[in-house]
């Protein structure tokens, strides 16, 4: 029988990126109205459109009521209790990194995102995003010359309003759920990201997100467009303090592919998850979604989720080009009382449109971890095919994994299956482990290390590292 | 909705059973599912209407079964026909249960009814009348297989019920037939409760004619060491709803369900399960098939639950489903709800139609394009055909649907 303390011991984690830096900010009053909706588009110097956009979303939002469905229990969110716009005073204009507070490098610098030059040479471009405004954004000239866009999104907006108006709201409609209505009507910053014709990405692009404020939400909108034959690998990660209250985050991204384009998302989610007592902690309501518009084009999604006290998050792709691919790989942990309702949508609609989805659930303490996922075949998607694995481990007997894949077929010439499956850490294996000599702690690492193995082997390199030392500390006393 | 109506306004009708009063209590404020619901936002909404547009029949014509006996031995009942039953033998009893008996096990179990999970028991037990509640109890074994009819006629709404006590260490084989005419509605409720190791092989055959509807639900409570096999078939009706409710209250019981629905032209067929275990060592082996041809749409959706007392239970799960035709669809939901560690469960889905390279196999063997599809079906079928009791080596069941098709 495995010890029971030992294995606690094994999941139970410190929060190292709790810490809140101590920087002067702007922030507006609290409160949600069409005001304050002005305000923060004033404050952006938007151009009409955009206003019009955000004021169209907040009276669709107003109508809406907040989705119940998730398997999800918290207490009810006071959206006029919430700071909309937070952000730390700075120049007005920002020629280079050398202009930026030196507290917020310094921040980022702990959180180990190369924003200062020494650093930059990993090759990676970063988008360093604080509370509601993009702080930097690096290698942005080596990408100009390949024509490649890399910039927060208010620079898009000033910047390139076309492709802006063009593409917003586009794959994600104002409408389409509470939680995209009211980023619509109030998100603050984000990363924009354009690839022309026939690029290849010359490297990795990265939005790092963190929240430092303790009553303000955070709204971060993304849009990648990836032109004909161009492709891309992005990386996403975020973190926030530790505060004994719960922070709004309800994020949008919109991927849009068109013919023969690839694009790769990779997210590391590490907010904050609340304290063993479920105390504080960021409450993640988060839409993603990627429309494959164009032939044979592919949207990748790839996530690591360990943090958030709620996440609430389906990833999902519109099949619409013919032969278009549509992946979801995902790892969720929860741990002490985290919950997690997340899965993705496959909504085949264009012919021979193929999809797959690898889904690890690993649930410690008295978490709860829910896959919830769409698979659809419309009635044109003829010869289009779908796989999904959902695998779930449990640990310790507090936690509880549910699975709730809704299948939905309306054309006979396709092929769906799903499969999935509950499990516990063996103690065969654990006990085989620890006769060859390796520590118990480092045994069930290497468990669950192999349980994710399949989407793992999917992450850009460095972060799969980071995504295996970040699930065995996660893990740390825990393990039961 | 006549019915609708008739159960908001029949407080004071004096000539209801205090079951009857119960649940239309319950029903009362909101007499209709709730259609956002996750067990009810497929139901299509005008064929719903459409089996609750039918006067409530509580008297029966005199009904005719159509097939044979297979043997003298067999012990046929027909709900609703007032009929009589104790036998008492060397080896079994059947006898029907007391008024009291039916009472206080209803009853029961209507108190842990809610308004839209257990809306078709709710109502098919405030519809059903004295004579259209046939309770059993079943004793010892060697027990002569069992046949019992539930029919509705034409142009009515009939609702059966049946309850089933199946006595501890009893085994028996039992296949429950409704049948459906023409332009009927019959809502038809089963309980069963099995004490400690009992063991009942269940069929339940569903035909219905043109235009009929069906509201079928099965609630199964299970004790220590029972093992309950369900083998089910529904087809050709125009609307129709198997909703499975088993609970395994100690755990340590064994549950077996084959269950298969075919739609053709413009049905909707669908199965709900819902598979409770409250206690360790619960077994669950069920596969779930459907066949969508036409204008259909098949929908399977099943839950396993297992909290935390439940451990080391093994449930599997398969929901397979063949779609034939352009304008047809199905829906399917497998779903695991697991609180317990100690446990092995898993689930699968598939949605396919009929696997071209053995057609291509077969046909270049010399077998014409339909036989080849025939046989195919015919081996998609015969796994749960032949879990059926009683009727496989009798009512040819797949030769009537492969003629058919």
């Amino acid at each position: 029988m495995v010890n029971e303390n030992l294995v606690k011991d094994v999941v139970k984690e410190t929060y190292k990126y709790g810490f809140v830096t101590d920087i002067e900010t702007e922030k507006i009053e609290k409160g949600l109205n069409e005001d304050i909706i002005k305000l923060i588009s004033q404050k952006k110097e938007e151009p009409k459109f955009l206003l019009d956009f955000r004021l169209k979303a907040f009276k669709k939002w107003q109508k809406m009521k907040e989705p119940d469905w998730a398997a999800l229990r918290y207490k009810k969110i006071d959206y006029q209790d919430i700071i909309y716009y937070s952000a730390p005073k700075q120049k007005e204009k920002i020629s280079s990194l050398d202009e930026v507070d030196p507290k917020l490098l310094e921040t980022f610098d702990k959180l180990g995102i190369p924003l200062t030059e020494q650093k930059k040479l990993t090759n990676v471009a970063v988008d360093a995003v604080f509370d509601s405004v993009s702080i930097a954004t690096t290698f942005r000239e080596e990408l100009a010359e390949h024509g490649v866009i890399f910039c927060s999104i208010s620079e898009a907006v000033k910047n390139h309003a076309d492709l802006i108006e063009k593409y917003l709201g586009t794959v994600v409609p104002a409408s389409d759920n509470y939680f995209a209505a009211l980023n619509s009507a109030v998100f603050s910053d984000g990363s924009f990201v354009y690839i022309p014709k026939g690029v290849t990405c010359p490297m990795d692009l990265s939005s790092y997100f963190r929240i430092n404020s303790g009553d303000s939400g955070q709204f971060e909108r993304t849009l990648i467009v990836a032109e004909e034959s161009s492709s891309v690998s992005y990386l996403e990660g975020c973190t926030a303090p530790m505060f004994d209250t719960n922070t709004l985050h309800a994020a949008v991204v919109e991927l849009i592919a068109l013919d023969d384009a690839s694009i790769k998302y990779s997210t590391v989610q590490n907010w904050y998850a609340g304290d063993e007592e479920g105390i504080g902690g960021i409450f993640n309501f988060v839409t993603k979604r990627g429309k494959c518009l164009g032939k044979r084009s592919k949207i990748s999604w790839s996530q690591v989720e360990t943090g958030s006290a709620i996440t609430w998050k389906y990833p999902s792709c519109l099949l619409l080009g013919e032969e278009s691919v549509g992946e979801f790989y995902s790892v969720a942990l929860t741990n002490n009382l985290q919950q997690a309702d997340t899965g993705t949508k496959m909504i085949h609609i264009g012919p021979r449109t193929k999809s797959t989805i690898v889904s690890k659930g690993i649930s410690a303490g008295n978490s709860k971890n829910s896959y919830r996922g769409l698979v659809k075949m419309g009635t044109k998607a003829t010869g289009s095919r779908n796989y999904s694995q959902c695998d779930s481990m449990l640990i310790g007997d507090q936690a509880s994994a549910n699975t709730f894949p809704y299948i939905k077929s309306q054309q006979p010439n396709s092929e769906i299956e799903h499969e999935a499956s509950t499990c516990r850490i063996s103690e065969d294996q654990l006990f085989y482990l620890q006769s060859r000599g390796i520590e118990f702690e480092e045994a069930v690492s290497m468990m669950v290390s192999g349980f994710c193995r399949d989407v793992f082997n999917q992450l850009p390199m460095e972060f799969a590292a980071e995504a295996d030392k970040l699930l065995a500390l996660k893990l740390e006393g825990s393990v039961g | 909705m006549e019915i609708i109506e008739k159960i908001k306004t029949s407080k004071s009708n004096v000539n209801l059973t205090e079951i009857q009063k119960i649940c239309l209590h319950k029903l009362q404020s909101s007499p209709l599912p709730n259609p956002k619901s996750e067990l009810w936002r497929l139901s299509n909404k005008s064929k719903l209407s459409n089996f609750l547009d039918y006067t409530v029949n509580e008297k029966d014509s005199k009904f005719d079964i159509p097939y044979p006996k297979n043997s003298q031995s067999t012990i046929r009942l027909i709900i609703g026909e007032n009929c009589q039953i104790k036998l008492i033998e060397k080896n079994y009893s059947i006898q029907q249960l007391s008024e009291d008996e039916l009472q206080t096990y209803i009853k029961e179990q209507v108190s842990f009814f809610k308004q839209n999970e257990n809306w078709s028991e709710l109502l098919n037990l405030s519809l059903s009348c004295k004579n259209n509640i046939l309770g059993l109890k079943i004793n010892g074994s060697k027990i002569p297989p069992i046949e019992i009819f539930s029919h509705a006629s034409s142009n009515s709404l009939n609702a059966k019920t049946l309850v089933i006590f199946l006595e501890k260490n009893c085994e028996v084989e039992l296949l429950q037939v409704n049948l459906g005419k023409e332009n009927s509605s019959l809502s038809q409720s089963t309980f069963f409760c099995l004490k400690e190791n009992s063991s009942v092989n269940h069929g339940v055959v569903s035909y219905g004619e043109n235009r009929s509807n069906l509201l079928n639900s099965l609630n199964v409570i299970q004790q220590k060491n029972s093992a309950y096999n369900l083998g089910s078939l529904h087809f050709k009706f125009n609307y129709a709803r198997f909703e499975i409710s088993i609970k395994q209250c100690m755990g340590n019981a064994k549950t077996t369900i084959k269950g298969m629905q075919i739609t053709k032209k413009d049905e909707q067929i669908s199965t709900y399960t819902k598979i409770e275990f409250n206690g360790p060592n619960g077994f669950l082996d069920q596969i779930n098939k459907s066949l969508a041809d036409d204008k259909s749409h098949a929908i399977f959706e099943g839950s396993i639950i297992v909290p935390k007392i439940a451990q080391r239970t093994d449930a599997s799960q398969l929901s397979r489903n063949l779609l034939l035709s352009n304008l047809a669809q199905i829906d399917t939901k497998p779903q695991l709800e697991i609180i317990a560690d100690d446990v092995k469960c898993k689930h699968g889905a598939t949605i396919s139609q009929l696997n071209e390279e053995e057609l291509f196999y077969m046909r270049t063997r010399g077998i014409t394009l339909t036989e080849a599809s025939k046989l195919q079906l015919s081996s998609y079928f015969q796994e749960i055909i032949s879990f059926i009791p009683i009727s496989k080596d009798r009512w040819d069941l797949l030769d009537k649907i492969l003629n058919e098709n």
